[in-house]
């Protein structure tokens, strides 16, 4: 770790010395561990009041929203779709031959729902939205913070926020949100086509069973967990572009994003799985 | 790593403005059509889902009253010969103790419920807790709305602890029955001890008559009999011989028998003419019989002549007499 003589110090790295004291430490850890959360949630607060209000939507930011809207989702879209279908085509397979040969065959297609559009096919949307969209988008931003791009912004008078962050906020919480509902309809479609073929002989008993399955608190459920994936998703990348100055150490930064958004997408996943089984 | 603040805001510093100001074609439209895409699915699926939960059915309620609802579920079908005609609509307790189950039952599935259908609620091993339902006359009355009925639990779990006492039992038995001084044990043993005798001299005999030499009596027994047998046999080849004779001889009893029976045959035939001629004898007899009774009865009218005759003769004489009194004793004696 001896850097090269001749080079200048990095103030980051010269943080991480071990001239500092443990308390020092982890004071400064604690630290930014909080100012990162605190972050996050500020941001969220702000993002939630200006999707809320209808300025938001004037007509300068209205094109660059449609453009976010867009270009985050219909790219990502038919490829999404289509390996949703194939895992759900080869997890119905596994689950209705294996619960066939224990006899179980008439648990096997609530078992597919649950663990496909209950449960995966949301997470999987979530995380292939942060991996197309967000995290690029967060960058993105990023780089036109250190480009002077905001600061140029706040010049003008203008809020940057609203500006750059907003749509691609949206952006990425409607690409989740679309991603797992055309992933869910195709699942259900192809969970059925495999249980039952090309026919419309199970229709009655697979929508009675899907009546089931999503009970109201189930669906309740699902909703919130797709919505808080999509929240966390699109968010905390964000802040992460927004608000690290150059100061701080700029990769380690990043992943700590990354790091955040991933425990965030657990709690949720936790949470669900406790309101849905317990 | 050492120097990462000089490099990354040069490369971009450009590029990113340009690269988000890179012209869509047709990009509201694409929006739109985006965002309406995603709200039909939206509202597709919650509306399949308000289809699904029943919510557009017309449906009628149904209330079964349990002692125990362990089992039931919110939302848990209710079947009749198999298929889903009611799901649970909730579960509460009665102010007497009791689950009260609601069920939704559609309008187009309540006909198959009657005012004398019955409903059961069957737990089984494995799987869950089932409600049926069970019609046995369906031209009954239907069922009507708000209806309350009790339903007939049927336990498998509840029966395993009686199946369990009576296994026990069971296995009870068997110890003492397979115990070293069990009646068993000594039973086998005593079988064990006859097929021993079984396989030893004497055998089934020995067995039988408990001792050797009772054995031995019966087996001497046996021998006598069949010289005796042996006896019996020439004795009837002999009375065959005397009997039914041997060829040529005449002293044979059957041959004699056969000569008696052709003499008696033509004895038989002399007597028949004789009978015959006794017959006709006893014919004439009877002819000279008639003969005899036609002559009584001329015998009997000649005789009631030769009265009346007789009787005219002495009416006369008394009529002589009167006129003309040939007797003259007229006197009259007075006592």
């Amino acid at each position: 770790m001896r850097p090269p003589p001749g080079r200048r110090y990095d103030p980051a790295m010269i943080s991480r010395l071990p001239g500092l004291s443990l308390p020092e430490r982890v004071w400064n850890t604690a630290r930014r561990w909080a100012v990162a959360w605190w972050r996050i949630l500020y941001l969220g607060a702000v993002v939630l009041v200006l999707v809320l209000s209808p300025s938001s939507y004037g007509k300068g930011t209205r094109r660059a929203l449609a453009r976010h809207l867009y270009l985050d989702t219909a790219p990502v879209l038919l490829g999404f779709t289509v390996l949703a279908a194939l895992i759900s085509l080869v997890l119905t397979r596994i689950v209705v031959v294996t619960a066939l040969s224990y006899g179980l065959s008439r648990y096997a297609l609530e078992m597919v729902i649950r663990v496909l559009v209950l449960e995966l096919i949301p997470l999987t949307a979530a995380l292939f939205v942060a991996m197309r969209c967000t995290i690029p988008n967060g960058a993105q931003l990023s780089r036109l913070r250190q480009a002077g791009r905001l600061a140029a912004l706040r010049s003008q008078g203008s809020d940057p926020v609203r500006i750059e962050l907003l749509p691609r906020v949206i952006a990425g919480v409607f690409a989740c949100v679309t991603l797992a509902a055309l992933s869910c309809v195709v699942a259900l479609v192809l969970a059925y086509l495999g249980v039952y073929g090309f026919n419309m002989a199970g229709l009655s008993g697979y929508t009675r069973m899907f009546g089931q399955v999503f009970s109201p608190s189930v669906t309740m459920v699902f909703v919130l967990k797709t919505l808080f994936f999509s929240l966390a998703v699109a968010l905390i990348p964000m802040a992460a572009g927004l608000y690290d100055s150059g100061e701080r150490t700029q990769p380690d930064s990043e992943l700590g994003g990354l790091a955040r958004m991933f425990a965030v997408l657990l709690l949720i996943e936790t949470a669900s799985l406790m309101g849905n089984y317990y | 790593m050492n120097d990462p603040t000089p490099t990354p805001p040069t490369a971009a510093d450009g590029a990113p403005p340009v690269e988000t100001l890179r012209p869509v074609a047709h990009l509201e439209l694409k929006a739109a059509a985006l965002l309406l895409f995603t709200l039909a699915l939206i509202v597709g699926s919650g509306l399949y889902l308000l289809y699904a939960r029943g919510a557009f059915e017309p449906t009628q309620t149904l209330v079964l009253t349990a002692d125990d609802s362990e089992g039931v579920v919110v939302g848990m079908d209710m079947t009749f010969s198999g298929f889903p005609i009611g799901r649970v609509r909730r579960i509460e307790l009665a102010d007497s103790g009791n689950a009260r189950i609601l069920i939704d039952v559609p309008r187009k599935d309540a006909h198959w419920l009657r005012a004398s259908s019955v409903f059961t609620l069957v737990r089984g091993l494995v799987g869950g807790t089932n409600i049926r339902a069970y019609s046995g006359i369906l031209t009954d009355d239907p069922l009507p709305d708000g209806a309350v009925r009790p339903v007939l639990r049927g336990d498998a779990t509840a029966e395993i602890p009686q199946l369990m006492a009576t296994a026990r039992e069971l296995l009870t038995n068997l110890n003492a029955l397979t115990s070293p001084d069990a009646a068993l044990g000594s039973s086998l043993a005593n079988v064990k001890t006859l097929t021993d005798r079984l396989n030893g001299p004497g055998g089934a005999l020995g067995v039988l008559m408990g001792n050797e030499t009772d054995a031995k009596k019966i087996i001497a027994t046996l021998e006598r009999t069949n010289a005796l047998l042996a006896r019996l046999d020439g004795m009837a080849a002999r009375a065959d011989r005397q009997v039914l004779g041997s060829d040529g001889s005449k002293d044979a009893l059957v041959p004699e028998v056969r000569a008696a029976v052709a003499q008696l045959n033509g004895l038989l035939a002399d007597t028949r003419a004789s009978v015959k001629k006794v017959d006709a004898v006893l014919a004439e007899a009877q002819a000279v019989g008639a003969n005899a009774r036609e002559a009584t009865n001329d015998l009997g009218a000649l005789r009631a002549e030769v009265e009346s005759n007789l009787r005219k003769v002495e009416s006369l004489v008394n009529e002589i007499n009167r006129k003309w009194p040939f007797a003259r004793d007229t006197e009259l004696k007075l006592p």
